[in-house]
């Protein structure tokens, strides 16, 4: 058990120092997403001043709802590790992987934690100026349990992104080229992970669907529960629900690279 | 000029031979465009499901000024969006040696490299919504209110294109531009808002700064309220401004571009 612990540990450090390379990226992207922010404020602050509140939240509850799904999206979000997987693959890296007592899941995801705590930390630079600019706005509830509920959900989101970016970078064993599914899939995802709107603003019939979908925990569901769109019985359910498509992601991942090795004709090896 | 124009022509041709061998990452691309229009689209129809205007504009007007905005993107796309972005890759690869070694302007040679016939394909789904939302608002443009936004929609390319440059060339600055022609799409996201709802220190810096806002709102207020000189005046200048402020940053840019790998 430890010595494979230290072996991803290593992987870990090695992904952190990689990521810091890339931090003005990072940094450039978190400052963008400001703009987003503001896109956000000025569209919804406009629906709003007709209406005191839309689907039962005040203003203020919405723009909190954008802030948090923005800080979720860096601390739990998958970036471009599709992409990587995808590279390593098609360059033939992989190889060195196949020969070594390393598990390539792994190691891929000890780098995309490193990658989630650089993002995770450059999204507060931005966000310390935001949350001046918009502390009159923010409101959060204050229940106990949403807070500790917050830290588990965040957890399982980020397995349930990192493992869809797998499968998507698995694909490269059967296609070479799999950017039009990555962004195929991200515009479902931005759609059902509730970053266009809340989710519950949605017909009740198709919000209901999508509590059943994968899409729904990868950012909506902490957010929610921070910022108060989910009472707790529905907090302990989607729990349920979200533990079952982490389990069933990995096994499809597990699926996906041995049937996807078979096919490997490690290329540049 | 001329010999521009048949250089573009051999691109065209060499981009639809492509697209004919790769049949399938046509369908695929067609189909992430729709998508990502559709999104765009049900963001509209959603939040207008709470309420009935936003800044003053209707459900059909919203979604006309949207229509709008999606259909300079959708030309962006397939026109200059595949050249741009391997713009990006080529400068931080060294790859980008090829333009600066052909008897031609870089920045031409570099935008014009490749057409996506996807985006294309999809400029005329932005039309169709266009129609629609002018059909549901029971508009009747004039001929020469059409050939007005048509000549709108063409500044608004021009303006759009100003920006990815801007945007790309950043790459001669910090080396690895992955992930930074992402910023575009997230200006472009303004284009989409009706001038109304910009207030203050926001109308300022995204109506009168950057040109995001008149992009998409001069023609849409041309179907919607006829030519009205003060708009296309604006959209001209801006048009005009970017487009040279674009070739400057870039042609900056390349005082820097190193040739080689970082």
């Amino acid at each position: 058990m430890f010595p494979s612990f230290a072996k991803y540990r290593q992987s870990f450090l090695i992904g952190l120092q990689s990521n810091l390379v890339y931090r003005m990226n990072f940094a450039v992207r978190g400052f963008f997403s400001l703009f987003h922010l503001a896109v956000v404020f000025i569209l919804w602050g406009a629906a709003y001043s007709h209406n005191e509140s839309i689907g039962g939240f005040s203003f203020g509850q919405t723009l909190t709802y954008f802030l948090v799904m923005l800080v979720m999206q860096f601390f739990v979000g998958a970036f471009n590790e599709d992409y990587q997987i995808s590279e390593e693959i098609r360059s033939g890296l992989i190889n060195q992987f196949i020969l070594k007592p390393i598990n390539y899941f792994s190691y891929r995801f000890s780098i995309f934690l490193a990658a989630r705590l650089v993002t995770g930390a450059l999204i507060l630079i931005p966000l310390l100026v935001a949350v001046p600019l918009l502390k009159d706005y923010l409101t959060l509830p204050t229940e106990a349990w949403r807070f500790l509920l917050l830290a588990p959900a965040m957890m399982l989101s980020a397995l349930i992104q990192f493992s869809i970016a797998y499968c998507f970078g698995m694909l490269t064993f059967w296609f070479l080229e799999i950017q039009g599914f990555v962004i195929l899939s991200m515009a479902i995802e931005s759609l059902l992970g509730g970053q266009m709107f809340p989710l519950d603003l949605l017909p009740t019939w198709i919000f209901n669907a999508a509590k059943f979908l994968p899409f729904y925990y990868q950012t909506y569901f902490p957010t929610a529960i921070l910022t108060g769109r989910i009472e707790f019985a529905a907090a302990i359910q989607g729990f349920g629900i979200q533990l079952l498509w982490v389990l069933l992601l990995l096994a499809v991942n597990q699926l996906l690279w041995t049937r996807g090795l078979r096919r490997h004709t490690a290329v540049g090896g | 000029m001329t010999k521009y124009f048949q250089i573009w022509l051999a691109s065209a041709r060499y981009s639809i031979t492509r697209t004919l061998m790769f049949r399938f990452d046509f369908f695929l691309w067609a189909l992430v465009e729709l998508f990502w229009m559709g999104v765009n689209l049900l963001l509209i129809s959603v939040i207008y499901e709470h309420t009935d205007s936003i800044a003053g504009w209707s459900k059909y007007e919203m979604l006309l000024l949207v229509g709008t905005s999606l259909l300079v993107q959708r030309f962006l796309m397939g026109f200059f969006w595949s050249s741009l972005f391997e713009m990006g890759r080529n400068i931080k690869s060294g790859a980008f040696d090829f333009f600066l070694a052909q008897p031609g302007n870089i920045l031409f040679m570099a935008s014009t490299r490749k057409l996506d016939l996807d985006g294309l394909c999809n400029s005329l789904v932005a039309m169709g919504v266009v129609a629609y939302a002018a059909h549901r608002l029971n508009l009747h443009p004039s001929a020469l209110d059409v050939l007005f936004y048509a000549v709108m929609i063409l500044c608004g390319l021009i303006i759009h294109y100003s920006m990815l440059v801007m945007t790309i060339s950043l790459a001669f600055w910090i080396t690895s531009a992955q992930g930074i022609e992402g910023s575009y799409f997230t200006l472009a996201e303004f284009s989409r808002l009706p001038r109304e709802a910009f207030k203050g220190i926001a109308s300022v810096l995204f109506v009168w700064l950057l040109p995001v806002v008149v992009v998409s709102n001069a023609p849409a207020q041309i179907l919607l309220h006829g030519f009205q000189p003060a708009w296309v005046l604006a959209l001209v200048a801006a048009t005009l401004a970017w487009f040279a402020t674009a070739i400057f940053v870039f042609h900056r840019g390349l005082r820097r571009y190193a040739s080689a790998s970082s």
